[in-house]
C-alpha cells in the first residue's frame, strides 16, 4: 500500500492508487511484459465503463439524445489540452490508430481519383510501419495509382542522426524524376522494433522537401512519451488511448490541423452526420458502445493520483524498462537494440543468437512457447542479419514496463531463456 | 412435496444468482477483489457441478445436495412450465429505468441480464491476457459466432456471413466496392443506384458518399404510406424503377429495406428482388437492420446478392453487432472492410474479424444469445410472433383510442405498428415529431418514436387538420412489454388533446 497522500493539481488530496487491486484481474501466472501490444486498463476504469455501459441499456433514447455527444465532447476537449492542440474540432475520436489510417488514406484515394494528385505520386513510410499501415495504402493508394517508397531504417539503431540521414535518403529518392511526395507516414514510436522516431526533425524536413502532407503514426506515444502536436507541426497525428492511457478497448484520438482538408476528410462509416465534420461523424457511426471513450475523465483522475501523474508514469516506466532491459541484456551476453534515449516504456532487448531465430515465424512460436510454458508474454522481433554478419543477434524481445510490472517480471524471462540457452533448446525444435 | 421444496430453492437461489451478476461492481473496495477471484474459483468447480445438477434435475424425486450458488442460468424441469417466467423475464430487463413506458425496441434494441452478464465475461478474459485471447480464442470465438448465424439464416457457407459493428457498416462495405468500380471503370459515369425514398438516413448518406461522389446517379423509388397491401409496395416499385431507368441508364445496385425504419413497414422484399432481376438490376442489397428476431429470415430465398440485420436490435445482443451475407460470387471477393488491418486481402469475414483493437465480445456471445431465446416457448419464432400479435393489438387499442388508424395492415406490421396520432396535435414537420417525442419523453415517461407524415402531392393542407393524421408513433413490442405501456401512451396522447396541445405551442 503507497505510504504518503499526494496532491492533485486543484489542491485536495487523494490516496495513490493500489495497483495490486488495480490490476487484480490481469492473469497472475503471467509475466505480463507486453502492454505495448493490447495495453491494460485498471479495475476503476473498467468500473467507470460499466456504469456508463448501463447508463445506455437503461434507457437507450434518453441517453442518445442527452448524454451521448456532450460526453464525447468532454473527452475531445481533455485531449486537446493534454496534447497541446489549438481547437477541439482538431480532435476527434475513433477507434484506434488503423482506423484514424483508413481515413487519412481514404481522402488520398479521392485526391487521386479527382486528378488532384497524379498516378505515380507517392507515399513515403518508414519500413517499420505497422503491418495494417502498409496494407491501408496498398489498399487506398497504391490501389488509386500512387507509389509507395519504404525507408528503411537500420536496426540496431545507435542514434537520431542514423535515422535522419535515412529519412533523406528516401525523401530524395521520393523525388526523384520530378515526382511529388503527396503524403509521409511517419511512426513516432516504431511497433516492431520499438525505437522513438525524432519525428519533430523528420516532418521539418518534409516541410522543406516540399511534401504535401505528413501523417504521425503514434499509436504508443499517449501515455509513453511526450506529446505535442503543435510542436511536431505534422498534419495528422493518431495515438491510442487503450495501449499506454489506461482506456479500456477501445479509444484513440485524430488530431488533424485545422485546415481546407480538414473539411473533406470522412469517417468510412457514413452515418446521418455525414457532413457535419470528421469529430461529429466519428461521434456516431450507427449504435454501438462508446463507452470506451467516455471514460477519458475518470481515467484522468486515476492518472493523477500518481506522483507526478502521467509524466511521472512515463517516467518511472522508461527508467524502469531501461533498467530491466541492460539487466537482462547482462544475464544473456546480448545487447539493446537501441540506446536508452530512443526508448520508450519499452525496450529491445537481444535474445542469445543459439536459440536460432532464424525467421518472423520463429519469433512466434518462440513467443508461443514462452507463453505456454513458462507463463511469460513478451513479443519477439525477428531481424534478417546483414551479409557477413559472425552469429548475428537475430531475435529480439520486446519488454515493456507499465506501473504493475514488477522486477519478477523480468527475472522470470530472464530465468526462462536461460533454460532454454542451458537445455540447447532453439527454434527449430519447437513446434508450430 | 419434495418439488415443491426444490421449486421454492430454485426461486430463492435464482433470485441470488441473479443479483450476484446485476449488482454494479462497488470502486475501489476490497469486496471487488474477493468477488474477481472467488468468481474465477467458482467457474472451475461449476463445471464439475454441472453435470451432477442435471442428473438431479433430470429426476424430479431426487433431493440431492444443492450448492447455491451453482444453478445454471437455464433451469429445465421436467413439468410444462419450464420455459422463462413472467418473473424471470423482469428480472432479466430489471435493469431498464424503472418508469419508462419503452416502446421503442426498434431504434436501439434491448439486452437481457444474462446476455450483459456473459459479455462481461469474454470482455474480462480479454483484460486478464489480452495476448492469449487474440492468439487462441478470439477468431474461434467469432467463427462459432457466424456459423450460428449461417444456419439462423438458412445460408449455404459460412463463408458468407461476416460480422460487422452494424448495417451502416455493411452500407460502408458495399457502397466503397461500388465506388471503386467507377473509379476503376467498371462501371460508367451516370450508372444508377436505387434506393427507396424512406430509406434509412445513414444508407442515403452512404449513397451520397461513395456512388454520387464517384459519378453515379441515383433513382429514389417513392413507396405509399399510409400502404394497405403488398401489391401496392410492388406495383410502385415496378413503376418507380422503370421510369428510372428510362433513357437506357444501367443500374448496377438497388438497395431495398426489408423493414422500413420510418415509417415501419415489411416489405415484400422477395417480389421485389424478383423484379429487380427482372429488370436487369445487377446487384441487390437488403438493408434488414430489423428483420432478425423480427421477421423470418431465409437469404436464399429472398434471393440477394447482399443481405445485412443488426443483432442487437432484435436478437438480444448487446451493441453492437450485425451480420453481411454476401452471396458466394466473384464480386463478394473483392469486398473489404474499410478500416484496413494485415487481414487485408483474406476474405470480408476474415477482414471483419480483426480492424484493430477493439472489444468484439459483443460478437462472442451469439452462442449465448441463442440459449437464452430458447428459454422462450417457440424459441425465436415464438417470440417474433407474439410480439407481432401484441404489436397488432395494442397498435388497433390506440387507433381505437384516439380515432385513427394504423398505417400498415396487421401483416405488414414486424414488432413494430405505426399507429396515426390524433390530428388535433397538428404534427406539421420532423422538427414537430422530434419536439413531440421530447415532450412525451420529459412530461409522459413515455419512449416512442413519431414520424411525419407530408403531405403527398395535390393533398390539400394549409389550415384544414380536420381528420388529417399527419403523425404516427412507431409503437414496439418485445418480451418486457407490458399492457401498462401502451395504456400510458394512450393516456398521454388523450391528455395532450384534452389539454389542447398542438406541436407549436410545446416548449
Amino acid at each position: 500500500m503507497a505510504s504518503d497522500d499526494h496532491h492533485i493539481p486543484n489542491g485536495s488530496t487523494t490516496t495513490p492508487p493500489d495497483i495490486q487491486f488495480e490490476f487484480a484481474h490481469h492473469d497472475p501466472a503471467i509475466a505480463r511484459i507486453n502492454n505495448g501490444s493490447f495495453g491494460s486498463c485498471p479495475s476503476s476504469v473498467i468500473s467507470a465503463q460499466q456504469d456508463w455501459q448501463l447508463k445506455w441499456l437503461q434507457q437507450p433514447d434518453d441517453f442518445y439524445f442527452n448524454t451521448l455527444k456532450p460526453s464525447i465532447l468532454k473527452a475531445r476537449l481533455i485531449i486537446r489540452d493534454l496534447i497541446n492542440a489549438d481547437h477541439v474540432e482538431e480532435i476527434s475520436i475513433v477507434d484506434n490508430a488503423t482506423t484514424a489510417a483508413a481515413i487519412v488514406l481514404q481522402h488520398v484515394t479521392w485526391s487521386f481519383l479527382s486528378s488532384q494528385f497524379q498516378p505515380g505520386d507517392a507515399a513515403i513510410i518508414l519500413h517499420y510501419a505497422y503491418g495494417a499501415i502498409k496494407k491501408s495504402l496498398q489498399a487506398y493508394v497504391a490501389r488509386a495509382g500512387g507509389q509507395i517508397i519504404e525507408v528503411k531504417l537500420p536496426f540496431p539503431v545507435n542514434s537520431d542522426e542514423e535515422i535522419i540521414q535515412e529519412f533523406g535518403k528516401a525523401l530524395e529518392l521520393g523525388r526523384m524524376n520530378g515526382r511529388k511526395i503527396r503524403l509521409a507516414l511517419i511512426d513516432h514510436i516504431t511497433s516492431m522494433p520499438s525505437v522513438v522516431i525524432p519525428v519533430k526533425e523528420l516532418v521539418k524536413m518534409c516541410r522543406e522537401e516540399d511534401v504535401d502532407q505528413i501523417f504521425v503514426d503514434g499509436a504508443h506515444a499517449i501515455g509513453c512519451v511526450d506529446i505535442d502536436v503543435k510542436d511536431i507541426g505534422a498534419d495528422y497525428y493518431t495515438s491510442n488511448l487503450h495501449k499506454w492511457f489506461f482506456c479500456p478497448p477501445a479509444v484513440a484520438f485524430l488530431h488533424c490541423k485545422k485546415s481546407d482538408i480538414l473539411n473533406q476528410l470522412h469517417h468510412p462509416v457514413v452515418s446521418h452526420e455525414y457532413g457535419n465534420g470528421l469529430a461529429i461523424e466519428s461521434s456516431w457511426i450507427g449504435t454501438r458502445d462508446y463507452s470506451a471513450q467516455l471514460v477519458v475523465p475518470e481515467v484522468m483522475d486515476f492518472v493523477n493520483r500518481f506522483d507526478g501523474g502521467i509524466d511521472g508514469i512515463k517516467k518511472r516506466n522508461h527508467e524502469k524498462v531501461v533498467e530491466m532491459a541492460i539487466m537482462l541484456a547482462k544475464a544473456w551476453g546480448t545487447h539493446l537494440g537501441v540506446p536508452p534515449q530512443m526508448c520508450s516504456s519499452m525496450a529491445m532487448v537481444g535474445l542469445p543468437a543459439c536459440l536460432g531465430i532464424f525467421s518472423h515465424s520463429d519469433g512466434l512460436k518462440l513467443r508461443a512457447y514462452l507463453r505456454d510454458c513458462f507463463k511469460v508474454e513478451v513479443p519477439i522481433y525477428y531481424r534478417e542479419p546483414e551479409k557477413g554478419e559472425h552469429t548475428p543477434i537475430t531475435g529480439y524481445a520486446r519488454i515493456s514496463h507499465q506501473v504493475y510490472n514488477t522486477v519478477e517480471d523480468y527475472y522470470k524471462f530472464r530465468d526462462a531463456v536461460n533454460k532454454l540457452f542451458n537445455d540447447g533448446v532453439t527454434c527449430a525444435f519447437l513446434s508450430d | 412435496m419434495n418439488l415443491y421444496l426444490l421449486l421454492l430453492l430454485v426461486s430463492f437461489v435464482s433470485c441470488h444468482q441473479h443479483n450476484q451478476k446485476l449488482e454494479p461492481l462497488a470502486q475501489g473496495t476490497p469486496k471487488r477483489r474477493r468477488w474477481v477471484v472467488e468468481k474465477r474459483e467458482k467457474k472451475k468447480k461449476k463445471k464439475k457441478k454441472k453435470k451432477k445438477k442435471r442428473e438431479q434435475m433430470e429426476d424430479p424425486q431426487a433431493n440431492g445436495d444443492h450448492n447455491h450458488n451453482h444453478i445454471p442460468k437455464k433451469l429445465k424441469l421436467s413439468s410444462p412450465s419450464s420455459f422463462i417466467s413472467d418473473s424471470e423475464i423482469r428480472q432479466e430487463f430489471a435493469h431498464h429505468q424503472l418508469g419508462i413506458a419503452r416502446i421503442n425496441n426498434g431504434s436501439f434494441g434491448s439486452c437481457p441480464a444474462s446476455i450483459i452478464a456473459a459479455q462481461k465475461q469474454w470482455q474480462l478474459r480479454f483484460l486478464q491476457q489480452p495476448d492469449d485471447f487474440f492468439f487462441n480464442h478470439l477468431q474461434n470465438g467469432i467463427l462459432r459466432s457466424r456459423t450460428l448465424i449461417t444456419s439462423l439464416i438458412n445460408a449455404d457457407h459460412v463463408d458468407e456471413v461476416s460480422i460487422v459493428d452494424n448495417a451502416t457498416t455493411a452500407a460502408a462495405i458495399v457502397l466503397q466496392h461500388v465506388g471503386w468500380a467507377f473509379a476503376e471503370g467498371r462501371f460508367q459515369k451516370g450508372d444508377a443506384v436505387v434506393m427507396l425514398h424512406c430509406a434509412f438516413q445513414a444508407v442515403k448518406k452512404s449513397i451520397e458518399a461513395y456512388v454520387t461522389r464517384a459519378g453515379g446517379s441515383v433513382i429514389v423509388v417513392q413507396l405509399p404510406f399510409p400502404v394497405h397491401s403488398d401489391q401496392e409496395i410492388i406495383a410502385e416499385f415496378r413503376k418507380g424503377l422503370a421510369m428510372g431507368k428510362a433513357h437506357g441508364r444501367k443500374v448496377r445496385l438497388a438497395i431495398i429495406d426489408h423493414i422500413t425504419s420510418m415509417p415501419c413497414v415489411v416489405i415484400p422484399v422477395r417480389e421485389l428482388v424478383q423484379i429487380c432481376r427482372e429488370e436487369g438490376v445487377e446487384q441487390v442489397f437488403v438493408d434488414a437492420a430489423h428483420a432478425i428476431g423480427s421477421v423470418h429470415v431465409d437469404v436464399k430465398e429472398i434471393g440477394a446478392d447482399f443481405y445485412v440485420s443488426n443483432l442487437h436490435k432484435w436478437f438480444f445482443c448487446p451493441p453492437s453487432v450485425a451480420f453481411l451475407y454476401c452471396r458466394k460470387s466473384p464480386i463478394a471477393l473483392d469486398l473489404h472492410h474499410p478500416v484496413v488491418s494485415h487481414e487485408y486481402g483474406n476474405g470480408l469475414a476474415i477482414e471483419s474479424a480483426w480492424i484493430g483493437t477493439r472489444d468484439y465480445s459483443s460478437q462472442l456471445v451469439v452462442p449465448d444469445v441463442l440459449d437464452f431465446v430458447n428459454r422462450f416457448e417457440g424459441g425465436i419464432a415464438g417470440i417474433r410472433k407474439r410480439n407481432h400479435d401484441a404489436v397488432v393489438r395494442m397498435g388497433e387499442l390506440l387507433a381505437r383510442a384516439w380515432g385513427t388508424h394504423l398505417g400498415s395492415p396487421p401483416e405488414m406490421c414486424p414488432s413494430m405498428a405505426m399507429v396515426g396520432l390524433p390530428s388535433s396535435l397538428r404534427i406539421s414537420s420532423d422538427d414537430d415529431a422530434l419536439k413531440l417525442r421530447t415532450h412525451l419523453r420529459d412530461h409522459f415517461e413515455v419512449e416512442v418514436p413519431i414520424y411525419y407524415q407530408a403531405l403527398k402531392d395535390g393533398e390539400i393542407g394549409g389550415d384544414n387538420w380536420d381528420g388529417r393524421v399527419a403523425g404516427y408513433a412507431r409503437i414496439s413490442h418485445q418480451v418486457y412489454n407490458t399492457v401498462d405501456d401502451y395504456l400510458k401512451l394512450r393516456d398521454a396522447i388523450n391528455q395532450l388533446v384534452k389539454d389542447g396541445v398542438t406541436c407549436n405551442n410545446l416548449p
